[in-house]
């Protein structure tokens, strides 16, 4: 019996996932837990390892191809041996005319049912899942009724067997609009990405055509989202950071023997905004139509710079953290977003963001907001510069921040002076980190 | 008790050991071809008991064969081809190719019971049987076979216990062959004869040299006469040895060769054969004719069975339940109104004649060196042991 | 008609068929004189006599072995376990020479074992088990655990006439607590076939012997609260009824499985399973099931009541089966 390999859910709120790479071949043989194919989701990209060691028999879903979740995408057989690699090669050319496992038993199995259906909607609006039973599903599938407009009135807002029958019976009597299912018209369709003038403009001279890949279709979406979202507004200011340089290179390598791991800059501008946004919380809210929802816990998103695009983790509860418990955080979810071992709920829930342009060199960036955040932190270069103190001319250590904020929730007099605190901590570091 | 036997039957218990043995060489041979499937198992050396015994059976007797009975099979009528077909799992076999080996019977025939693997439990079966035959008239016997290491298991004393308080018609002849699979007789029982069990149910026992088929007979004969005028189960031990491993996968190494070596000595064929020439009753063409006729039967009987197929797939799913064509019907012999009421009709009161004492504080020891005597020396001995001339072994007072 | 006990019903049973059919015999530990540990056999020595009502030494192996013997001559005989606990003495006999006598050699083996089982009498651990499921896992065999006298009488009758080996269970609890007018004659029920004993709407309860009571003392509750329950006894644990239980979850679409039995290996798993394999998209909510502890029988009361599912039990189940 082959087993049965399945676009895993990633999060509670993902429903589809595209297949970014095979990493086996059909014919090939997959040991369990190895790594066999990677796949893109709206919030997360991961490396999927096999379920079952065997021989890989069958790729059903090809590279590029997006698909909901729990879809077989292959089949591992257990027993199978290694077959030729020409074999293969055929075998993905047209993976959906390779004839599905069917079993040999006479009577329709529960399952043969789902599987000429129209998939029903496992889940609504916002992708919450839909909770109803097999009864209510089946019933939903042969009157073609579609369960996201119907309420749940059972435990947990589960659509019971009442409710299918009371939404029959209210079609049943009602002038039938018509047999085409709607559309669930909340889901948030997908942003087209546009270009911004017409195709025939775009191909000239020689070029070569690369589709962008579903992180960077996705980092898109959202940025196109968050600028016609939210009216940004950017404040700059310039931090002397001498003092951190100071207490940096004094314990750095104190710090890296006694606790192993890096010691970097990004945690003091954490902890300078933890105590920014405790001083001024309307920076660590969303907005929720007419709703100013403030968080009250403090997640601090930060942008990770990979070869393939940028992810934001989030270091939840930075408000709780210790500086070496911030340091810690920072550095595994940087390094677990390169290798793609992140978790779907690592990059989600962040309550404000900080982005690094500085890293790779820029004096000073102008980020966009990271939806729903109220605000985002840009760090520059930290460099030596020429600076006036008490009118004569030193060199310090300098960076400038950037906050670009979301003019809906807050005005430039609150974001300067959460500058103002986030500087006046940094410059005047205070906190012993060992 | 004259049991005696003509030169006719002489030759037809020459006929049936021959028929066993050789039909026993040709499994092997079948084994080997890949032709039998599962175990193999050999009565070699055992041929005189199985045959002996069943042969003082009558047509209405029932019998329950263990696995290295195939003379008793062949004696009640079974032939070899019921037995190849058995082994190599053919449609045709009594079974159709749900059980294997010994493992059939016939209830309206032959009165054979089919053995299950689990030892022991046939003797309590076979109770049932002899008191069935019993309550409906008829007059029977019931014989079954069990091991050495058989008589080890609660099954049996259950059964031979319960055959006792109901002195129902029923002979266990108990097969010591020596070996228990690999375990020697003295670690599955602390008693040198095993009929010394008998004592502990209060029934007659017999020892006899499971060797000499004549010999077999006539114990089988006089103890199946005895039961069927009723007194009681009675047990016979056959001494005598499995000549060949468990089964076909077992070399037997853990038999010393000097134990084969004596015993093939006593081979009970080339005994019988040896003493049907010296008691006059056949020639050497009375011989060449029985063996040829062996011959031609098994080689008859060979081809039938392989040319019988596999059973269909399908039967694996039929014949869980009886639920129609319920055919056994109870042979009454005796008129039913005496079962039934009001005729039946009893005093539900025991009548209780021992009240179950002892002389007042008198203490009796039963020392263990005086039970199991023998005097084993192998030869054809025909010695009883029976409850009614119990020696009364010691007996002291002591007083307070 | 008149008012007889759980008890005097069986008893009628065996009288009957023993003055039907003089195949038919009885045999077990204190059947005869005494008339049975629960009495249930008692006057059948005086009416049948010595040879047709055999009491035995203590030999459970003996008493089955000998049953199975005397079948194949053709009698009927009728075993009795002192109590259904001691069954396991004689597993033997019954799982591999009875039940696989007809399927291996075409033998038939028509006898009935029956005896006392199941709980709340305080009898500990060896004296109050139900041991069914050791047998309902065995082909070959017939399991029957009626709930009422009727049930019983007609039930034993149809054992006693079957060509299989039928294991007859007695819940001892309803022995004398439990009275039903019966018919004077002669009637039997089939094995195999389930009965519904309350027609509802809302969810299915399936179940069998004392339970069945339980589970009605809970319906009528329940009732009350506007949850209206189908109740489906079984009678014939194997075989299985398929038909009426999943006639009846099609009805209600939710299923509720209760047994006195243990729970890990009890019939509500091979219910569910049976359930899911066959109605699955019936089902509008979770199976449910309410059981006894997976522990040996207690002996003390507050650990027996503990131990034994009760009316609260299949009330709670049932109301939040009821609200899924």
């Amino acid at each position: 019996m082959p087993v049965d390999v399945i676009m895993p859910q990633m999060g509670e709120s993902i429903f589809e996932g595209t297949i970014t790479k095979w990493l086996k071949k059909p014919g090939q043989r997959v040991e369990r837990d190895e790594p066999l194919f990677e796949i893109s989701t709206d919030k997360v990209d991961a490396e999927i390892p096999a379920p079952a060691s065997g021989i890989l028999k069958e790729i059903k879903v090809r590279e590029g191809e997006t698909v909901p979740i729990k879809t077989v995408v292959a089949l591992i057989d257990p027993d199978g041996t290694t077959t030729s690699a020409a074999e293969p090669a055929q075998a993905e050319e047209k993976p959906a005319e390779m004839p599905a496992p069917t079993e040999a038993r006479p009577e329709p199995a529960p399952a043969a049912h789902a599987s000429t259906a129209a998939p029903q909607p496992v889940s609504g609006e916002d992708g919450r899942r839909i909770r109803s039973s097999p009864l209510v599903r089946r019933l939903a599938r042969e009157h073609n009724i579609d369960l996201t407009t119907i309420r749940g009135t059972g435990a947990g807002g589960r659509i019971s067997k009442r409710d299918i029958l009371a939404a029959i019976e209210a079609r049943a009597t009602a002038p039938a609009p018509s047999a085409a299912p709607a559309q669930p018209e909340a889901a948030p369709a997908p942003l087209r990405l546009e270009a911004a003038v017409p195709r025939e403009r775009i191909y000239f001279g020689r070029y070569e055509v690369q589709p962008l890949s579903v992180m960077r279709q996705r980092i898109a979406e959202h940025m196109v989202l968050s600028k016609r979202t939210s009216p940004h507004v950017y404040s700059i200011d310039e931090v002397d950071m001498s003092r951190v340089v100071e207490v940096r290179n004094q314990a750095k390598a104190e710090f890296e023997r006694r606790f192993e791991t890096k010691l970097t800059f990004m945690p003091f501008f954490v902890r300078a905004c933890v105590e920014g946004l405790r001083a001024f919380p309307a920076l660590n809210a969303s907005l929720d139509g007419t709703n100013l929802v403030l968080h009250r816990e403090i997640n601090i998103g930060i942008a990770v710079a990979l070869d393939w695009g940028l992810i934001v983790p989030v270091v939840k509860h930075a408000e709780e953290k210790n500086f070496l418990g911030l340091q810690r955080a920072i550095n595994d979810l940087a390094e677990r977003a390169r290798t793609k071992k992140l978790k779907p709920e690592e990059v989600q829930e962040s309550t404000f963001s900080i982005t690094n342009p500085g890293v790779f060199g820029g004096l000073m960036g102008l980020p966009i907001i990271n939806q729903p955040n109220a605000a985002i932190l840009g760090v520059g270069a930290i460099q030596k510069r020429p600076v006036v103190i008490h009118d004569a001319i030193a060199i310090r250590s300098m960076v400038y921040l950037t906050l670009s904020y979301d003019h809906r929730i807050v005005d430039g007099a609150i974001a300067h002076q959460f500058i103002g605190k986030v500087k006046s901590i940094l410059e005047n570091w205070q906190e012993n980190i060992l | 008790m004259k049991i005696s036997l003509t030169r006719e039957q002489h030759l037809e218990l020459y006929y049936y050991m021959r028929l066993n043995r050789s039909l026993e060489e040709r499994l092997v041979t079948l084994f080997r071809q890949n032709k039998v499937v599962g175990g193999l198992y050999s009565s070699l050396g055992q041929e005189a008991t199985s045959v002996g015994t069943a042969y003082a059976l009558e047509k209405r007797d029932w019998m329950a064969p263990m696995i290295r009975n195939v003379g008793a099979l062949l004696v009640k009528g079974y032939r070899p081809r019921d037995i190849f077909l058995q082994y190599m799992a053919r449609y045709d076999s009594p079974t159709h190719g749900k059980d294997g080996t010994s493992h059939f019977g016939d209830l309206k025939e032959r009165h054979v019971i089919s053995p299950i693997s689990m030892l022991g439990d046939l003797i309590p079966v076979m109770t049932g049987v002899a008191l069935a035959g019993r309550y409906l008239g008829q007059n029977i016997v019931a014989m079954t076979w069990i091991g050495d290491g058989g008589t080890s298991t609660g099954a049996f004393h259950e059964g031979m216990n319960f055959a006792a308080t109901q002195r129902a018609p029923f002979v266990c002849v108990v097969e010591n062959n020596q070996w228990a699979y690999s375990t020697p007789v003295r670690r599955q029982v602390p008693i040198r004869n095993l009929a010394d069990r008998a004592r502990a149910y209060g029934i007659t026992s017999y020892i006899v040299d499971g060797n000499d088929v004549v010999a077999v007979y006539r114990v089988a004969k006089e103890a199946v006469e005895r039961c069927r005028a009723g007194e009681g189960p009675i047990l016979i031990e056959t001494k005598t040895m499995r000549m060949k491993g468990h089964a076909q996968h077992d070399p037997a190494e853990y038999v010393p060769r000097e134990m084969f070596e004596y015993w093939q000595a006593r081979d009970p064929i080339a005994r019988y054969e040896k003493f049907l020439t010296r008691q006059g009753l056949w020639t050497e063409q009375d011989k060449q004719q029985i063996l040829e006729r062996i011959e031609r039967e098994i080689a008859e009987d060979l081809a039938f069975a392989e040319s019988s197929p596999f059973p269909p797939p399908e039967l694996a799913e039929q014949g869980v339940y009886c639920e129609e064509g319920y055919e056994v019907k109870p042979e009454w012999q005796r008129p039913i109104e005496e079962v039934m009421p009001p005729k039946a009709s009893v005093q539900a009161v025991w009548q209780v004649e021992d009240f179950g004492g002892i002389a007042e504080g008198a203490v009796e020891v039963i020392e263990a060196a005086a039970a199991g005597a023998s005097d084993g020396t192998g030869r054809s001995v025909l010695r009883r042991t029976s409850p009614r001339k119990k020696k009364k072994l010691s007996a002291r007072s002591k007083g307070r | 008609m008149a008012q007889v006990t759980f008890l005097e019903a069986i008893r009628q049973a065996l009288f009957e068929e023993m003055e039907r059919d003089p195949a038919v015999v009885c045999l077990g530990e204190d059947i005869g004189v005494y008339g049975g540990a629960f009495k249930v056999t008692a006057g059948l020595l005086e009416r049948f006599g010595w040879e047709r009502v055999i009491d035995t030494p203590i030999s459970e192996t003996a008493i089955v072995g000998a049953a199975v013997g005397m079948s194949y001559l053709g009698l009927r005989p009728v075993a009795e376990m002192q109590f259904m606990d001691f069954i396991a003495c004689c597993f033997n006999q019954i799982t591999n020479f009875a039940a696989k006598s007809y399927y291996r050699w075409g033998a038939p083996v028509p006898i009935v074992i029956r005896g006392p089982s199941g709980g709340g009498v305080h009898g500990g651990p060896f004296h109050s088990q139900n041991p069914e499921m050791y047998f309902v896992h065995t082909p070959g065999l017939k399991v029957v655990y009626p709930a009422t006298p009727y049930d019983a009488k007609g039930l034993l009758k149809s054992a006693i006439r079957d060509n299989n080996p039928v294991l007859f269970f007695e819940h001892k609890f309803l022995y004398r607590r439990i009275k039903e007018e019966i018919p004077a004659g002669d009637y039997t029920v089939p094995l195999g076939k389930a009965v519904v004993r309350r027609q509802g709407r809302d969810l299915t309860i399936v179940t069998y012997a004392a339970m069945v009571h339980t589970c009605l003392e809970a319906a009528e509750q329940l009732a009350q609260e506007g949850v209206d329950v189908e109740l489906v006894d079984l009678r014939t644990l194997l075989p299985l009824d398929r038909e009426t239980i999943l006639q009846s979850v099609r009805k209600t679409n939710k299923l509720l499985v209760v047994h006195e039995d243990t729970k890990t290996g009890g019939i509500a798993g091979e219910i569910a399973a049976l359930v899911c394999e066959n109605a699955f998209e019936e089902l509008d909510g979770p199976i449910l099931r309410v059981t006894a502890l997976d522990t040996p029988v207690p002996y003390s009361p507050p650990l027996e009541e503990r131990f034994l599912p009760n009316v609260n039990d299949v009330i709670r189940a049932a109301r939040e089966l009821a609200r899924y």
